[in-house]
């Protein structure tokens, strides 16, 4: 009987602590938390239907709607205050637009998951919170990928021409910014105590973040800070400036549509010390948790 | 002794003669105990725990020399205090389960129950005392010890948008369960539970009973020897709770697994091997259902008085009489003459009268000088439905 236990405890240990068998397996949890937020994205039906009549809004009516108006008449001779018409003009940021929605939104199951009990079946589990954390921003950005390539699609009709290094170039940027986006989701859901609702995250976050960065009306860089601080007050540009979305929009409108209010480098070094930053203050709530 | 009941339990039994329900009873009772003469007291702790302990490596790292001693044992716990706040959850809890036992902890709602099994599955830490899951220190190994049970936690933690066969692989991806293993066991475990014809359903259109059990599988799907089932029925209608316990012991039956279970329902300990009764952070008994009737057991004449002072006469000549409610006692006694001289004293001054015998039930109102709360906590179960569909609809 003895040597029953002792058969027993050696299984035990030759199943449990494999030296090499570990980090595979924290590869499979990673995989398994970022299938699970693919599958509830794609059965959300709310979702998707966000995903697509955003852009469409955006685009067909604001977009549409606005056209006429974004040029300036100097001498009576009309031009383009930047020279794309404004169609073109927010194509770029409303992908950021959609992708910050849809991020932000995975993100806030952070809050559902601890709200309802499904966090705990994680939290029980030998997998890494580490690891929970990269499966779910990881999750997120390919969902914010796939609803910024909705957007995509409407280029077009929008006129703006890609070509495939572009597009290439362009998903790039897009899937750092959505692990950007997302971790900042994450890093706001950590720090709510109840949830409620996403109305408030709407309101709070997305929409100042897309209003403040540019993304619908330019602050041209062709003009001097004075004549800038003619148009708009010290607070706006103010804020403007040290929103990194900001930078972020002006990384997408480089490459989609050639046009660059800042340096060109600065949107992804933007982008990138985001997801970084971000993402380390994730690790470590989540590791606190 | 078990290579013995191993040989009567060969399918050729019958034939040599041997009652019917022998095979079956042994059969159950090998399954139950397997592991048992492991674990009985003296020897175990005399022999296998410094054999065990040191010289093989069992997995006990940075534990002192007294915790090695204990290893036999799934579940060990050694004076753990918890509180929240001032509130005292657990006061100097100590318990100890052996492999392939059942033990049910049996208290009112908010007798710290939950607290303790939520330290033994490494969700909280406890203030003082140590405890081990299958050897492992829950402080100090939290990841040794999640990997070797499996929990079934009191409100549903399944992901409701998920298949039920999408949950149960994604317990088994993140337990890190090879894929084989993994659909095997999957499979075994939904045949188990009697949900094969409801792989591919979402678990949203399962009824709770379902997720119960959808639940348990889970559980189970790492090849967990521990389990933990937190207020398992709680919620439940009658059928579906036995239902679940119906499974439990056949989930025993075909491996071996250590069961706690917390519960208020103090009919469903009967399932267990052990009853460990909690109250106020405390154990007040642990022992056998059987062996706590023997012991603690005591015939009680319920009665409901109608008016103040038969109540207070009756507690006056009968100190031992304990008060329900402003109008109903319980008196213990013996004998049955008792009955006939209580009822000529007292009975213009009672309404009802009820003869209980000795009983789990009695038991805990003689240690706890209280009933089960079940109204109360029928309440707080409806509370906790209603807030869960509300959380649903308001997704």
């Amino acid at each position: 009987m003895i040597d029953q236990l002792e058969a027993r405890t050696a299984a035990d240990r030759s199943v449990t602590t494999t030296p090499g068998a570990r980090n595979p397996t924290v590869l499979w949890g990673v995989y398994a938390v970022w299938l699970r937020e693919l599958k509830r994205a794609v059965r959300d039906r709310s979702q998707l239907i966000g995903g697509v009549s955003r852009p469409l809004l955006w685009v067909v009516i604001l977009g549409i709607g606005l056209n006429p108006y974004f040029r300036g008449e100097v001498y009576g001779e009309v031009r383009f205050v930047v020279p794309y018409t404004y169609l073109q003009y927010i194509f770029p940021a409303v992908i950021v637009l959609n992708m910050l929605y849809t991020s932000v939104q995975s993100a806030v199951s952070v809050v559902w998951d601890r709200e309802f009990g499904f966090l705990r079946e994680i939290l029980v589990s030998p997998l890494p919170r580490g690891a929970v954390l990269l499966g779910k921003v990881l999750g997120g950005t390919t969902v914010a990928l796939g609803h910024g390539l909705i957007v995509l699609l409407l280029s077009r009709f929008v006129d703006v021409n890609i070509s495939l290094a572009r597009i290439g170039q362009g998903l790039l940027f897009m899937a750092l910014l959505g692990f950007a986006l997302t971790t900042l989701g994450v890093v706001i859901a950590n720090r709510l105590r109840s949830f409620e609702g996403f109305g408030v995250f709407s309101n709070l976050v997305i929409l100042p973040l897309y209003f403040l960065s540019s993304s619908i009306f330019p602050m041209d860089p062709a003009l001097t800070r004075t004549q800038t601080a003619v148009h708009y007050p010290d607070w706006l540009i103010f804020l403007v400036h040290w929103n990194p979305i900001t930078y972020a929009v002006d990384a997408l409108r480089g490459v989609f549509i050639g046009f660059n209010q800042f340096d060109p480098a600065t949107g992804p070094v933007v982008i990138g010390a985001m997801a970084v930053v971000l993402f380390a203050v994730a690790w470590w709530d989540f590791r606190r948790a | 002794m078990s290579a013995f009941i191993r040989t009567i339990t060969t399918p050729r039994l019958p034939s040599l003669g041997v009652p019917c329900s022998m095979p079956l009873i042994c059969f159950v009772h090998d399954r139950l105990s397997a592991p048992r003469p492991l674990g009985e007291h003296d020897t175990s702790t005399a022999t296998f725990g410094p054999t065990s302990g040191h010289g093989r490596g069992r997995p006990v790292r940075g534990g002192r020399s007294r915790l090695t001693t204990r290893t036999a044992a799934s579940v060990f716990v050694d004076r753990v205090s918890k509180r929240y706040g001032r509130t005292p959850a657990l006061v100097d809890v100590s318990l100890e389960v052996e492999p392939g036992q059942s033990l049910a902890l049996l208290g009112p709602n908010g007798a710290g129950k939950t607290t303790l099994l939520h330290i033994l599955t490494t969700i909280l830490r406890p203030d003082s005392g140590m405890a081990t899951v299958a050897g492992f220190d829950v402080v100090k190994h939290p990841r040794e010890v999640r990997r070797r049970i499996g929990m079934v936690f009191q409100e549903s933690t399944l992901d409701d948008r998920l298949s039920v066969r999408e949950n149960l692989e994604f317990h088994g991806l993140i337990f890190g369960v090879p894929r084989r293993q993994r659909n095997a066991a999957i499979k075994e475990l939904l045949e188990l539970v009697e949900l094969d014809n409801w792989r591919d359903a979402e678990v949203r259109s399962l009824s709770g009973g379902m997720r119960r059990r959808l639940e348990i599988a889970r559980a189970l799907v790492h090849q967990a020897r521990i389990l933990f089932l937190d207020e398992p029925t709680v919620g439940l209608d009658a059928q579906s709770r036995s239902l679940i316990w119906e499974y439990l012991r056949l989930l025993r039956r075909s491996r071996e697994i250590t069961l706690v279970v917390t519960t208020h329902y103090i009919g469903e300990v009967e399932n267990c091997d052990r009853v460990c009764i909690i109250d106020k952070g405390r154990v007040i008994a642990n022992d056998a259902p059987d062996a706590l009737r023997r012991e603690h057991g005591q015939e009680l004449l319920r009665v409901t008085v109608n008016s103040a002072d038969a109540f207070r006469d009756i507690t006056r000549s009968h100190p031992e009489a304990v008060s329900i409610a402003e109008d109903r006692l319980a008196i213990p006694f013996e004998g049955s003459e008792f009955i006939a001289n209580f009822v000529n004293r007292y009975g213009r001054a009672i309404d009802a009268i009820e003869i209980e015998r000795s009983s789990l039930e009695t038991v805990f109102l003689k240690l706890t000088g209280s009933e089960l709360r079940d109204e109360k906590a029928s309440h707080t179960e409806q509370m906790r439905s209603i807030r869960r569909r509300g959380g649903e609809l308001t997704r």
